[in-house]
């Protein structure tokens, strides 16, 4: 099977991605202006007493060396200790990356089916009055900052209308045994719907547009044409055939999106306040923790990678032509 | 001539552009006899593709047809209801497109787009329709086991094979077949033309051939069609078109080829000139322009003279043909209205 060896090649490609991920990461951090101890080495602080600090973090060693460690510890799964929390990196994301996810996937879920949707039937009554209106719509949507539609989101349905709690993921107080309790449960839905549903009207154009014009060009391919001469139904025609071909390139575009979204999620979780990784980066990279930074930006480039690997693979099992070539 | 299967009196359709309307089919009028091979001749842009897709009812979205019917079994397709006409799409009439590889669909297998209508036109169920399927590309001389194959893994010719395979799946009573070979190789051309021939004989099909190629016509057809600038120039039996063709387009385009019959001059002599805009077509005769035999009364319109029983012919000098198709042979003829 020549599948195994494309999926080894790619595995391949993937670690060598990964690896100038990481090495980037490192020296980006090193590079950054500042030092990262300013702000727990107090100034009154001995010499002796600050550079004992330094190496207890291995800040004293020359940088080949800290990065070969860097790598080491990166190999057992080791993402080093938090300037700020004091606590293991590792177990610092493993409790935010949930919510990054849930928070991504959820909204980008959303917005590529209905965005598939819509755009299908936007291409299929061309012309008409409601694509006419629809367009501009979905072209403000994608131009209105993410920022400030949460704000709007959060003006009107939590401040205003207090239909929605205005940010977190919980109640006050409220607990819950484990991630699945908490993200079945309706005080959870309710945090989740105004970040969700900020991320999902930005996201949304994009397959809706990218659904439409593929629509578009693949209702005038033959196939379409001769679908019709034998009579098939509408629905066939429009929702096997044409569909089906102009639904290949959006697959991929998921995958991209996901990378946009992790993006996104950067300026969604502060507005929010959600407790993910996004939020998570931005203060640690305000507050030069190395560490906790470096762990969040690895985790999320792990993901968008995982994700370009999977839409590969997926785009394989969805067009013949890629799979038996 | 019987009952003919299908009738075509004046038809005509039109395509919009911007805003005027472009008068692809004219006025066509012919007639298909049953178990017969028509081809339907003429050079790019005389209707003759706008004719046979008018015939299936799926035109082009700025296309309409305008006037005229379309008599199938005593059926007008022309004013038949949306869902009567779609009922009779490839259960009678099926289509053979030019390119194989685009009109098959290209993320499903060849199975799955024949099963596709056996199962939903044909109202089979899977096992019936799976038998069907490697009848069918027995029929067309294909190994069974390929229908498990996707349209890319399929060679040129063989996927025009598959798309006859598809367009005889329900047992249609006509197949129109629009430039099916102009894609291949002559030799793959003459394989799957003779293959047509032999099932069309063997299973007493109906075929329109839609071509630009009159030579494709003069190897397998019984009858003949040629149009030009829209309109129907010429039509009758292949015996009448070769022997004694009677429009001078007609006697220009058996010139402009290679003749497959034998007794060719050697020389092939083009017909001078373009055919007429069809947003603004000229007054009366359309080949006028191009017609070395052109008088003035071809200034108005031309009548439909029979000049033999099943022998229409669309031209003022039709009963003089005989005198002008001895001058039609000689090369200086052409030249000299150039």
């Amino acid at each position: 099977m020549t599948n195994f060896k494309a999926v080894g090649s790619r595995l391949l490609q993937l670690a060598l991605v990964l690896w100038a991920v990481v090495t980037i990461l490192f020296l980006m951090f090193r590079l950054m202006p500042g030092n990262p101890m300013a702000a727990y080495i107090d100034p009154t602080f001995t010499l002796e007493q600050q550079q004992q600090l330094m190496a207890q973090f291995g800040l004293d060693k020359p940088l080949w060396q800290q990065y070969l460690i860097y790598l080491g510890n990166l190999l057992q799964g080791e993402l080093g200790q938090s300037f700020r929390y004091r606590e293991p990196v590792g177990e610092r994301i493993w409790t935010l990356l949930p919510n990054t996810l849930v928070l991504t996937f959820s909204s980008l879920i959303i917005a590529y089916a209905f965005g598939i949707l819509a755009g299908a039937y936007l291409a299929w009554r061309r012309g008409s009055f409601i694509e006419q209106a629809a367009i501009p719509a979905v072209l403000t949507t994608r131009a209105m900052p993410e920022f400030w539609l949460g704000m709007v989101l959060l003006a009107i349905f939590s401040f205003s209308l207090g239909w929605f709690p205005a940010g977190g993921t919980r109640a006050p107080g409220a607990e819950y045994s484990g991630f699945l309790d908490l993200y079945t449960s309706r005080d959870f839905l309710s945090h989740l719907i105004l970040p969700a549903a900020t991320l999902a009207i930005y996201s949304q154009g994009l397959p809706l547009l990218l659904m439409r014009s593929n629509m578009l060009d693949v209702m005038k391919e033959d196939f379409v044409t001769m679908a019709r001469i034998k009579g098939l139904s509408n629905w066939t025609v429009v929702v096997r055939h044409a569909a089906r071909n102009a639904l290949l390139p959006v697959m991929t575009s998921f995958a991209i999106a996901v990378g946009y979204q992790l993006q996104g999620n950067v300026v969604v979780e502060s507005v929010f306040s959600w407790p993910g990784l996004g939020r998570e980066l931005v203060n640690a990279v305000a507050a030069s923790d190395y560490p906790l930074a470096q762990g969040a930006f690895l985790m999320i480039a792990l993901v968008v990678i995982l994700m370009n690997l999977l839409a590969d693979l997926l785009y394989a099992v969805l067009d013949p032509r890629v799979s038996h070539a | 001539m019987t009952e003919p299967l299908l009738s075509v009196r004046d038809l005509r359709v039109s395509y919009q552009v911007g805003r005027s309307f472009v008068h692809a089919v004219d006025g066509a009028s012919f007639d298909i006899p049953k178990g017969s091979i028509t081809g339907l001749v003429g050079e790019s842009g005389c209707g003759k593709t706008t004719v046979a897709r008018a015939l299936t009812r799926v035109i082009a979205d700025n296309a309409a047809i305008t006037g005229g019917e379309i008599l199938f079994e005593g059926r007008d397709l022309a004013k038949l209801p949306e869902r009567e006409m779609n009922a009779l799409r490839w259960r009678d009439i099926a289509f053979v497109p030019q390119s194989a590889m685009n009109s098959l669909d290209p993320v499903y297998t060849v199975e799955y787009q024949l099963g596709e209508v056996l199962r939903r036109r044909g109202g089979m169920d899977r096992r019936q329709a799976r038998k069907r399927s490697e009848e069918l590309f027995e029929m067309v001389g294909i190994d069974a086991n390929r229908l498990n194959d996707y349209p890319h893994q399929f060679s040129g010719g063989m996927r025009q094979r598959v798309a006859i395979a598809l367009a005889l799946a329900l047992n249609p009573k006509l197949i129109i077949a629009d430039e099916p070979v102009t894609a291949l190789d002559v030799i793959v051309q003459r394989q799957i033309l003779d293959q047509l021939k032999e099932l069309q004989v063997r299973l007493g099909l109906s075929v329109i051939l839609v071509t630009h190629d009159i030579s494709v016509v003069a190897y397998i057809c019984d009858r003949t069609v040629v149009m030009y600038a829209g309109k129907v120039a010429e039509s009758g039996t292949m015996q009448a078109a070769l022997t004694a063709p009677s429009h001078p387009y007609t006697m220009g385009l058996r010139n402009a080829f290679p003749d497959l019959q034998g007794a060719a001059s050697g020389v092939l002599t083009p017909i001078e000139g373009a055919p007429p805009n069809l947003a603004n077509p000229p007054a009366g005769c359309r080949f006028k322009p191009r017609c070395p035999f052109a008088l003035d009364v071809c200034g108005s319109e031309p009548p439909v003279v029979d000049v033999a029983p099943d022998h229409p012919v669309l031209c003022h000098r039709a009963r003089e043909s005989a005198a002008l198709r001895i001058e039609a042979a000689k090369t200086e003829t052409w030249m000299a209205r150039a």
